[in-house]
């Protein structure tokens, strides 16, 4: 069904700056996070963590906790062998179980629990637990992982090399050896992260009872959390409820399992007594699912006559110590969007995933394409230096064309549309472009190091599995579900599957039903569902939600109307394809006779069974599942159609470097973007601004450190540097709307954002500002230190 | 129910509301006390447990230790002074400049709001801002023990890092920081990763000039950077007597740079690049404070 009209004469709410429906509970306090949820005998966790990168556990003796006042429950490894598998992993067979048993493999890692009665008395009781490691030698550094000499993380593997392929997609090696010009550069990314303001929390109870385990939790994916604890435990997934409690953010840091099955355990060993875990932000930052991206890319360009004929990457992957994180999807992602915004004709992709003994990574905002455009977009700007060509020219000439659209890339996906030359013409002309490079000639003659930065990236938004199909996902389909019920007084409810997380998805389901049926946003009630209630949902992720539950809930609301209309058409004495539903009433098609408003018709069938024509039920509901369409598998080289959108940003940055030390300035911040339809904008502006914030974080200051021994050297925030409202920019801004051909409403994905792009701009314009000296800079984040040592080095 | 979530090591609370149950308490041999001032050092140390007293001893109800007064040609704090309350004092701004500028980079807003003055002395932190207004103005600290009280020149008081002269039981009760005389120039320059981080390295100067605007008197304090504030004597010393110009600044510059063995490292600055940043950060700061100084001045400040 086409899902695009809404059937009113004026769009009241829909493509409009609307207050937010989620602010009055979050900024009155009543909004309930996790740590707000207080069941009757509830007990407080706290988890014993290994000290080392690589250790065995010759020996653990609880007896010293359990006699401690106030401790109903320990568990160690020893419990998790006898209760659950290891987790789920990608790629497959590299999960840990939750608490390590023989073998530590990262610091941080759980060894033991408590339940007690209070988090105080848990933290105790961690203390009276005896563990006798005997350290093991680690391996840290992915390259000497992978060698033969190397340590094992998991012995029983044999290897270190979690996965190895190499993807050619059309002649790579003819494009090279015939190109004019080659270009080659190694990169570095470093350790960066999601850092919600709340941390992972969860509540869970075992009950011994129905033998059901119930779950609350700040979860970003509540069905798949279902599912994994189903799978973890060995139960059918009808026993498990999750109920993801809304939250601070998640940005993919809160996909973590192991506070789930150690709590559920801690609950069954403590008869069923609910056990409340709350991460603390060290807990988090050590060994939470805030870490992501650590690679090492090698890249090459090929190009002939201004155009990038081929593009190659080789990327080593460090997923730390095992794949429970699903880091390994986001080195499957940019086989979304591989050649960015160019027509690039050929490309290879060589990938590794390797396991090390640090923390394993998880999925972080973007998923992985933030760093490969770094690198895409730093040999854009190589080749546009070496062969004297204005760097924004140089990405004008390699756009896709605006008529090529819908355009597969050579990995496989298809984007839906763009006008990429508009985009760049917007940011340039925001940017006063051409007055900026008159500034930087002057600057430069002052011998100051002014950079401009201009560059283009891709977002591919709603994704579908098949994405990862080549890192073990094999699924297709991401189904989103709505269930939209009138009742007798003619309020409307909403019923979903996921939580709030703070990107305003409940407001935009009450702006499109308040649209459709005409009536108040105010009118309109969203409610969560727990997973064994809710229709099909997977919730936010991969710039998704935006258009998975528009589409879901303008399918409800049609499904809707179809059965309002049988009733309708009864009570007006009219045939039913004669009828519509226009401005919230049912009316003749040629406006003759009356209007009979939706409140009437969906009361007369819940109050009036004499009324009701015959087969039609008394239920003024419908549930709609919309999942993308023309989606397909992964092939033989991993190309498949897999995000149904592709929206693109064109971002200039002007940095001033202070070249004695190395202190990186932002002086302007231009963004243009085309994320199709923006159904509203407030919401749109406030995910680029956040996603902006990430991106100067991930290019000027956060980064997980290890030493080479794998201690992890970040441990609290003033070690972890997340950009504060003194760091971050005032931006200037500008839209394009080219609408989707593929989404109701002809929005895209968006909500990732400006991440792909920020990272990438930061460094093009340090490394243009670093250009009269000769010097690059290759690694992430642009530290101070680090520009003022690639300075150094210009003035050996 | 509020109690269930809390983290610490166990220990006992005491609130005194005067100086004399405060320093029974503090003076028991048996009991590990600490103070607590504004805790916003103290409390991340007790919920990480790197700090486990028996007993904490709290020091915001005993009357008259917050306020500011003038005495004596120098500005006197009650050890619980928010640094708020200085950053927000008239006084300070007009006698002391130099501190409410290093006040302005401690921490955010809310961490002034409750940090206080005499915190971040005992605190004693390498990179903190006061304790570097303390060695560069000449400033002393005012201790009060079983055994009676005793003043401390801050340039003896600093010991190392995190560690001061406070003797245990004492404790520490005023602050007394010069006022800046009439015609001194002065500078606070720091470098760090964010606003409101602690510095990588910052520099604290005061100058004078004679008639002839050459250097009569300087002071160069360099924080960050070894384990205690630090006075550069030796470039103190090669601006003496000499007409400020750019090629001395950078003189002075590499002397600071000489002045330390063993600089701090740490993941946001290596060794050698905080020592690169102190004579950078000299460099600057001595042209800062020459640019404010009036030659020739004397007398309290206007
Ligand atoms: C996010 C953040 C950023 C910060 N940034 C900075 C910064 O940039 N620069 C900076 O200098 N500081 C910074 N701080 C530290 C802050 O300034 C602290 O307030 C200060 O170091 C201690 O003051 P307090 O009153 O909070 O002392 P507390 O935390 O209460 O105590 C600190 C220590 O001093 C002892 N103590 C306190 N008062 C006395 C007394 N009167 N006599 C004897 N002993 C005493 C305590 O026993 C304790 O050991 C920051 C803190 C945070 C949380």
């Amino acid at each position: 069904m086409s899902l695009d009209c809404l059937p009113v004469t004026e769009r009241r709410w829909i493509g409009r700056d609307v207050v937010r429906v989620e602010d009055r509970s979050l900024l009155t306090g009543r909004t309930r996070f996790i740590d707000d949820v207080v069941l009757p005998g509830m007990l407080h966790c706290a988890i014993l963590r290994s000290p080392f990168p690589h250790a065995r556990i010759i020996q653990i003796d609880t007896s010293r906790a359990e006699a401690l006042p106030g401790v109903a429950a320990v568990v160690t490894g020893a419990d998790a062998l006898a209760w659950c598998q290891p987790a789920r992993s990608t790629p497959e067979g590299w999960g840990l179980r939750c608490l390590a048993s023989d073998t530590a493999h990262f610091v941080g890692e759980p060894i033991a629990a408590v339940a007690a009665a209070s988090r105080a008395a848990a933290e105790d009781a961690l203390e009276a637990i005896d563990v006798e490691y005997e350290p093991l030698e680690p391996v840290t550094d992915p390259f000497r992982a992978m060698s033969g000499d190397s340590p094992l993380v998991m012995e029983g593997k044999g290897t270190n090399v979690m996965f190895h392929r190499v993807f050619t997609w059309g002649e790579v090696d003819a494009a090279f050896a015939g190109a004019e010009h080659v270009f080659t550069e190694k990169f570095r990314w470093n350790r960066v992260g999601a850092n919600p303001t709340e941390t992972f929390g969860t509540v869970c109870e075992w009950d011994p009872g129905t033998l059901e385990l119930c779950v609350y939790g700040s979860i970003q994916a509540a069905s798949s959390a279902a599912l994994g604890c189903a799978g973890t435990f060995g139960i059918p997934s009808s026993k498990v409820t999750v109920k993801s409690q809304h939250h601070g953010g998640s940005f993919g840091g809160k996909g973590g399992a192991r506070g789930i099955v150690v709590a559920s355990m801690l609950s069954r060993k403590a008869g069923g007594r609910p056990v409340k875990w709350i991460e603390d932000r060290s807990e988090y930052l050590v060994a939470g699912g805030g870490q992501a991206w650590d690679r090492h890319y090698e890249a090459s360009i090929a190009v002939s006559g201004g155009r990038v004929t081929a593009l190659s990457v080789t990327l080593v992957d460090d997923l730390g110590a095992s794949g429970e994180g699903f880091g390994a999807l986001g080195a499957a992602k940019p086989l979304a969007a591989f050649t960015g915004p160019y027509e690039i004709p050929t490309a290879r992709y060589d990938l590794s995933l390797v396991a090390t003994n640090k923390t394993p990574v998880f999925p972080y905002r973007g998923m992985g394409p933030p760093p490969h455009f770094f690198v895409l977009e730093q040999m854009m700007d190589i080749a546009a230096r070496a062969l004297e060509i204005d760097p924004a020219e140089f990405r004008r000439a390699n756009f896709i064309p605006a008529d090529r659209f819908p355009y597969t890339i050579p990995s496989g996906n298809e984007y839906d549309s763009g006008n990429y030359g508009e985009v760049l013409d917007a940011a340039l002309s925001l940017a006063g472009y051409a007055e900026l490079r008159r500034e930087q000639e002057e600057a430069r003659k002052q011998g100051r190091l002014m950079g401009v930065g201009v560059v283009s990236t891709v977002e591919p938004g709603v994704f579908d599995w098949n994405a990862y199909a080549i890192v073990g996902m094999p699924q297709t389909g991401v189904p989103e579900g709505a269930t939209v019920s009138i009742d007798i007084l003619g309020s409307i409810t909403v019923r979903v599957g996921f939580s709030m997380e703070g990107q305003g998805q409940y407001t935009l389901v009450s702006q499109l039903v308040a649209d459709y049926f005409h009536v108040d946003m105010d009118a309109v009630s969203v409610v969560q569902l727990d997973t064994r209630s809710a229709p099909p949902s997977f919730g936010p992720g991969g710039s998704r939600l935006g258009v998975a539950i528009s589409a879901a809930v303008l399918g409800a609301c049609q499904r809707l109307t179809g059965t309002l209309r049988r009733v309708a058409a009864a009570l007006l004495r009219a045939p039913e394809d004669q009828i519509e539903l226009w401005d919230g009433n049912f009316v003749l098609k040629d406006r003759s006779g009356g209007a009979l408003s939706v409140a009437k018709v969906a009361a007369t069938m819940l109050a009036r069974s004499d009324l009701l024509p015959p087969g039609v039920d008394p239920l003024p509901e419908a549930t709609y599942v919309w999942t993308a369409p023309g989606r397909t598998p992964a092939d033989d080289e991993g190309r498949a159609k897999s995000y149904l959108t592709a929206a693109q940003a064109v971002h200039v940055v002007v940095v001033e470097i202070d070249p004695d030390t190395g202190v990186v300035e932002i002086l302007k911040y231009a963004v243009a973007d085309d994320c199709g339809v923006r159904l509203n904008p407030a919401t749109v502006e406030g995910q680029l601004d956040g996603s902006i914030a990430q991106g100067i974080g991930a290019a000027l200051y956060e980064e997980y450190v290890y030493d080479e021994e794998g201690q992890p050297l970040v441990a609290t925030l003033a070690d972890y540097l997340i950009p504060t409202i003194n760091e971050i920019p005032v931006t200037q801004k500008t839209a394009v709307v080219t609408p989707s051909p593929f989404t109701p409403l002809g929005a895209k994905g968006c909500g990732e954002g400006a991440i792909h792009t920020t990272p990438a701009a930061v460094m093009c314009a340090i490394n243009d500002a670093m250009a009269p000296r000769g010097v690059l800079l290759t690694e992430v984040p642009a530290s101070p230190q680090r520009v003022w040592k690639t300075i150094r080095e210009a003035n050996r | 129910m509020e109690w269930a979530t809390v983290k610490p090591a166990a220990f006992d609370y005491a609130a005194p509301t005067s100086l004399a149950e405060a320093l029974t308490l503090l003076g028991d041999p048996d009991r590990d006390a600490t103070v607590l001032a504004g805790g916003q050092s103290l409390l991340p140390m007790l919920n990480m447990r790197l700090a486990r007293p028996e007993l904490v001893v709290d020091i915001g109800r005993i009357p008259n230790l917050a306020g500011i007064e003038e005495r004596e040609g120098a500005l006197v704090f009650g050890a619980m002074t928010t640094k708020a309350a200085v950053e927000s004092s008239a006084l300070v701004l007009r006698q002391q400049p130099l501190l409410h500028a290093a006040t302005k980079l401690v921490g955010h807003p809310q961490i002034r709001s409750r940090g206080t003055v005499g915190g971040s002395m005992a605190q004693a932190d390498p990179a903190a801002e006061y304790p570097a207004v303390a060695v560069a103005t000449g400033g002393w600290m005012r201790a009060v023990g079983a055994d009676g009280e005793r003043t401390i020149p801050a340039a003896d008081f600093f010991v190392t890092c995190l560690t001061t002269g406070l003797a245990p039981g004492e404790l520490l009760v005023e602050v007394g920081i010069p006022a800046l005389s009439a015609g001194t120039g002065w500078s606070f320059t720091e470098l760090s990763r964010r606003h409101g981080d602690f510095a990588m390295a910052g520099v604290a100067v005061t100058v004078r000039l004679d008639r002839a605007g050459c250097f009569e008197e300087s002071r160069i304090v360099v924080f960050g950077v070894g384990d205690i504030p630090t006075r550069m004597s030796a470039a103190e010393e090669l601006l003496r007597g000499e007409r400020p110009e750019p090629s001395l600044y950078r003189r002075a510059a590499d002397a600071v740079r000489d002045a330390f063995d063993a600089p701090m490292s740490d993941i946001h600055a290596s060794a050698e690049y905080r020592l690169h940043l102190a004579g950078v950060l000299a460099e600057r700061g001595i042209a800062d404070a020459v640019a404010r100084a009036h030659p020739g001045e004397e007398g309290p400040n206007r």
